[in-house]
């Protein structure tokens, strides 16, 4: 029996990770070939040989771009299954309802690759090209932030030789 | 008929025992992916000790750049593939002589 993981979270946090994972699923279908942030997903292995980096691209790309469809709808499942399990409340859902993810360790793999990668969309789409970089009055930096955070906590809640099942 | 010339065994010998240069894969430092992530990574698909994984992330950091891996290119392809499926860069060159 493999251990899980709980992510504890709010309501209101489900719903908006799974509209950003929703549009990463997108993304990475469409996989438009002018989309900076997905030339950042696929990136050239031989940047100074043209030839090796295009032959290795042609075939690489498109499997690479399907299994980041793959881990999102695996992210999909479980953000999907933990609203489903919310309990219907009399008095009407709130968006600090408290939520529990459970990820079984086969999906831990998919949520931190996930996470990643909207991560690195995000800082496409927000032209951040260094560490330092910050625009205090872009919210979108607040959204670049707390899936850092949800990432971290992941990261720390399934350290290996932890205990068995962490919850974040 | 014409006897079959055969190549001379020295020769043969000398072709076979020319090295083939090792490939090595290269991640390169970005300004997105968290340390701990990039040391999850590095433990998670290569197998290195906590220490390793640590060292190698620190010198990406630090140095732009670190030699994760060496051996055949196409050893290396997969890894850099691999690289990529977690969102880091990482590049495939030929080991310096």
């Amino acid at each position: 029996m493999s251990a899980s993981t709980s992510l504890i979270v709010t309501r209101l946090e489900v719903v908006h990770l799974t509209d950003l994972v929703d549009q990463f699923a997108d993304l990475v279908a469409e996989s438009s070939e002018s989309d900076p942030a997905i030339d950042r997903l696929t990136p050239d292995p031989y940047p100074d040989d043209a030839e090796a980096g295009a032959q290795f691209r042609d075939a690489a790309r498109d499997d690479l771009l399907a299994r980041r469809g793959a881990d999102a709808a695996a992210v999909l499942g479980d953000l999907r299954t933990a609203l489903g399990r919310t309990p219907p409340d009399t008095s009407g859902t709130d968006a600090d309802d408290i939520v529990e993810i459970v990820l079984d360790a086969d999906d831990v793999g998919a949520w931190l690759r996930t996470l990643a990668a909207i991560r690195l969309v995000l800082a496409s789409r927000l032209g951040i090209t260094s560490e330092d970089d910050r625009d205090v009055d872009d919210p979108r930096f607040g959204v670049y932030d707390w899936i850092g955070y949800r990432l971290e906590a992941l990261i720390q809640a399934t350290e290996p030789g932890g205990q068995g099942s962490g919850s974040t | 008929m014409t006897p079959l010339a055969t190549p001379d065994i020295d020769e043969r010998l000398d072709l076979q025992i020319v090295p083939d240069l090792p490939w090595e894969t290269v991640v390169w430092n970005d300004p997105v992916n968290l340390m701990s992530y990039v040391v999850r990574v590095f433990t998670e698909y290569f197998g290195y000790s906590t220490e390793k994984a640590t060292a190698l992330m620190l010198a990406v950091h630090n140095e732009g750049h670190a030699v994760v891996s060496q051996g055949v290119r196409e050893q290396m392809e997969l890894h850099a593939q691999a690289m990529h499926d977690y969102g880091l860069w990482a590049t495939v060159r030929k080991a310096a002589a």
